[in-house]
């Protein structure tokens, strides 16, 4: 559990970021063996990611590799804003 | 060292696996280690790749080196990742467990390479770790201290560029060491989880005879493993230690403790401290990268698509233009020595075998080589450049409206060459009934073996030579598009019906771009054509020869023609059998004959209408047997090769499944006759319906 200390940033899914915006992840939810898959490929909470591009299937930038997820895929990461968009 | 279990005998070269990240540039170290010393088979029991190839150390000993397939956990969610865990846990009967194992990091993304790293590092062997790419690293502006990770982790590591021969005589040196220390790392296991690593630990030592520094690591590995991916050749667990496994998820399960993620977790936290020491990230970041410009335009929604279309062009034009010279030169110098063959053996039964069996037909076959090498020079280039993650990315928003996701794109691409190697490559696809349906309907992309059967009926469309290319191009094309629409077609309707299941969550990573690197992609190349050549060189031969025989008894009485003696040969008898069958096509016994063939491979067709229709015509050139086709008649005087048929015959060969060696290799990768056999039913069904339409619509029409 990560301490709720700034609650004022807006949490959001993964999909529902901005373009060119970063966000860290507060939670995976979804499926035990996909959340553990998430994070052995680095989306653990606490992690920043910066989304480059995409509608349904989001380019993301995650500690300096590019990962392409689909958006089913995204929906299950929760992240808060820190950085950019609107 | 004390604790190995298996200690090497004296006379045997000590075995070093590589294990890595995908995209690590573990393949790039493998073939410097290696060179052209390599032997590439298969795990028995499922189709991933082993390659296993020998270095030299220091001292010129020889040092065996097993390439393990990539993966970013010992967690296995695909058969790949299970053949791994599986070779270094010792599990396998059918390899030795690594004496060392030689860890491959990209420094660029460090911690998130250090996980299966940190899970190796746990197996209480000897490791070396190599830290690639640090040239790429720099130029991001990353400085990754390797002295001070091998002080905190105590074993050697090395920094590396793969790519450039800079680090492997550092590597070589310590892999000739004759003394390894082990890693005095340690990390803390969670404190609810703990007692249960130990009590399984325990289990795994007394029931399962593993060492304990081994059993530790895997009772960690049992517990974040969630549906364990089982392999054939594997051995299973003792019964004991699954009981105690069941009875700890139990009690977590009502606690509601989630065990598996924190130990996930208390790994990452033990990664990130090591590398708050290891890694300093300077502050200048130097904006967009080479890599982010490429992708700006190749994964944009427009220009993508643009690049991706130009780049299939190519390809597509290439196997067609490029191909066209060496292939003249293989099939002149095939029918050379078929002449020469002619001229020197005494006439009689056996020279036929050898001219008309043996050289004709793997002649036939091995004509299309270079069309193969130019296929795979391409994908080879696609895949070490980077691209081929970036054009399943683009592909995924298409695969994804017929229930598929991108990383089927890259088995469907590369079966526009051959079945073969694109059922092979569905062996990275994780969930096992998107893998299923990209391997039931890959066969449905024209392959190269079905060109030289368009090409010849293509021929025969258009006699005249006043035809403009362009409609020969156009109606070839329009076959690839049909074979396409109708792989989309299939796996939209398995995936609805037969294999029902979310459409899957992808999440692939995109390499960086690189240049490629020509050797490794001549050395794939190389590999490939040596697979195809053995392959002519056995089943295609074998068929060849049952084939002439099959055409050439019994034997009609003396002075009968050459079609009267196939008429009545054992061919010609299954070609009547079948008749009955492909007539509403338009098709007769004599094409029957052909389509019978063509089970063999599809290429066969083109020489068993040599041999039916007697034309003394090479493969290079098809004007002899195009005329001869177009002469041949129904008994009743009409022309057999109407336009109609001809185009009836590309569209069967477009659907129907005619390849034994796909067979096989779908029998392997399933374990199962059930989905060969349903994939040849449903394919040739499909392809006998299809061609019944187009003909009986072609005749009310008035064709």
């Amino acid at each position: 559990m990560s301490v709720d200390a700034r609650l004022q940033r807006p949490r959001m899914p993964l999909t529902e970021l901005p373009v060119g915006a970063a966000g860290r992840v507060c939670s995976l939810e979804g499926e035990a063996g996909f959340c553990q898959r998430l994070r052995e490929m680095g989306f653990c909470e606490s992690a920043v990611i910066e989304k480059v591009s995409g509608r349904r299937t989001l380019l993301c930038q995650l500690c300096g590799t590019r990962i392409a997820l689909s958006d089913r895929a995204a929906q299950h990461i929760v992240v808060e804003l820190i950085r950019g968009g609107a | 060292m004390s604790t190995a279990p298996t200690s090497p005998g004296p006379a045997r070269a000590p075995v070093y696996a590589l294990v890595g990240n995908p995209n690590c540039g573990k393949s790039t170290l493998f073939n410097a280690l290696t060179g052209l010393k390599q032997k590439i088979g298969n795990y028995p029991g499922v189709t991933v790749e082993k390659k296993i190839g020998t270095a030299y150390s220091q001292h010129g000993h020889a040092l065996t080196i097993i390439d393990l397939p990539g993966a970013y956990s010992l967690a296995a969610r695909s058969p790949d990742e299970a053949v791994l865990r599986d070779v270094l846990l010792g599990r396998r009967t059918d390899t030795p467990m690594p004496d060392r194992i030689v860890c491959i990091a990209d420094a660029t993304n460090l911690e998130r390479n250090l996980y299966l790293i940190h899970q190796i590092l746990d197996l209480g062997r000897p490791v070396i770790l190599v830290l690639n790419m640090m040239d790429v690293a720099a130029q991001t502006g990353l400085v990754v201290r390797a002295a001070r990770l091998e002080k905190e982790l105590g074993i050697p590591v090395i920094p590396c560029e793969a790519i450039n021969g800079k680090g492997l005589v550092e590597l070589k040196l310590a892999m000739s060491r004759h003394d390894l220390p082990l890693s005095r790392h340690s990390w803390e296991i969670p404190a609810p989880i703990a007692p249960a690593v130990s009590e399984l630990a325990a289990s795994l030592v007394d029931n399962d005879q593993r060492g304990p520094l081994i059993a530790r690591a895997e009772a960690l590995l049992l517990l974040t493993d969630q549906d364990t991916v089982r392999v054939a050749g594997s051995r299973p667990l003792s019964a004991r230690t699954t009981e105690i496994l069941r009875s700890w998820e139990k009690r977590w399960q009502g606690q509601g403790t989630d065990w598996a993620g924190a130990l996930v977790n208390s790994r990452y936290d033990a990664i990130t401290e090591l590398c708050t020491h290891v890694i300093e990230r300077s502050a200048v970041k130097t904006g967009a990268s080479v890599s982010d410009r490429i992708d700006a335009v190749v994964t944009h929604p427009l220009w993508g698509w643009l690049v991706l279309g130009g780049v299939m062009a190519a390809l597509f034009l290439s196997i067609f233009t490029l191909a066209q010279v060496p292939m003249d030169w293989i099939g002149d110098h095939t029918a050379a020595l078929a002449t020469w063959v002619k001229h020197t053996m005494p006439a009689g039964d056996l020279r036929d075998l050898v001219t008309d069996g043996a050289i004709g037909g793997v002649g036939s076959v091995i004509t299309f080589l270079p069309q193969i090498l130019i296929l795979f020079f391409f994908i080879g280039l696609l895949e070490s450049t980077g691209y081929m993650a970036r054009a399943a990315f683009i592909m995924d928003r298409l695969m994804s409206r017929v229930g598929l996701n991108g990383k089927s794109f890259i088995p469907m691409l590369s079966s526009y060459a051959c079945a073969i190697p694109g059922i092979m490559a569905t062996r990275t696809i994780e969930d096992t009934k998107d893998r299923l349906v990209t391997i039931l309907v890959a066969p449905l992309m024209s392959c190269s073996a079905r060109l030289p059967v368009y090409l010849l009926l293509i021929a025969a469309l258009f006699p005249s030579a006043a035809v403009p290319v362009g409609a020969k191009v156009a109606i070839m094309l329009t076959m690839y598009a049909l074979g396409t629409a109708g792989a989309f077609f299939f796996a939209w309707l398995f995936k609805r019906t037969l294999l029902k299941g979310e459409p899957p969550l992808m999440i692939m990573e995109l390499p960086p771009y690189r240049l490629p690197k020509m050797r490794d992609v001549a050395l794939h190349m190389l590999e490939r054509a040596w697979l195809f050549m053995k392959r002519a060189g056995t089943i295609i031969l074998g068929i060849s020869i049952i084939l002439w025989f099959l055409t050439a008894y019994p034997k009609a009485p003396a002075g009968s023609t050459d079609s009267q003696q196939i008429a009545q040969s054992f061919a010609g008898m299954a070609g009547h059998a079948l008749e009955p069958v492909i007539k509403p096509l338009g098709f007769d016994w004599q094409i029957g004959i052909g389509l019978i063939s063509s089970f063999a491979a599809r290429e066969v067709f083109v020489s068993s209408m040599g041999v039916i229709f007697n034309a003394e015509s090479s493969e290079e050139n098809t004007a002899p047997l195009r005329d001869a086709l177009l002469a041949a008649k129904w008994p009743d005087g009409r022309a057999l090769f109407t336009p109609l048929v001809c185009i009836t015959l590309m569209v069967f060969y477009v659907f129907a499944m005619q390849c034994m060696s796909t067979i096989a290799v779908v029998k392997r990768e399933t374990n199962s006759w059930r989905w060969p056999l349903f994939q040849t039913v449903y394919m040739t069904g499909t392809a006998w319906l299809v061609c019944l339409i187009i003909y009986q619509t072609g005749r009310a029409l008035g064709f």
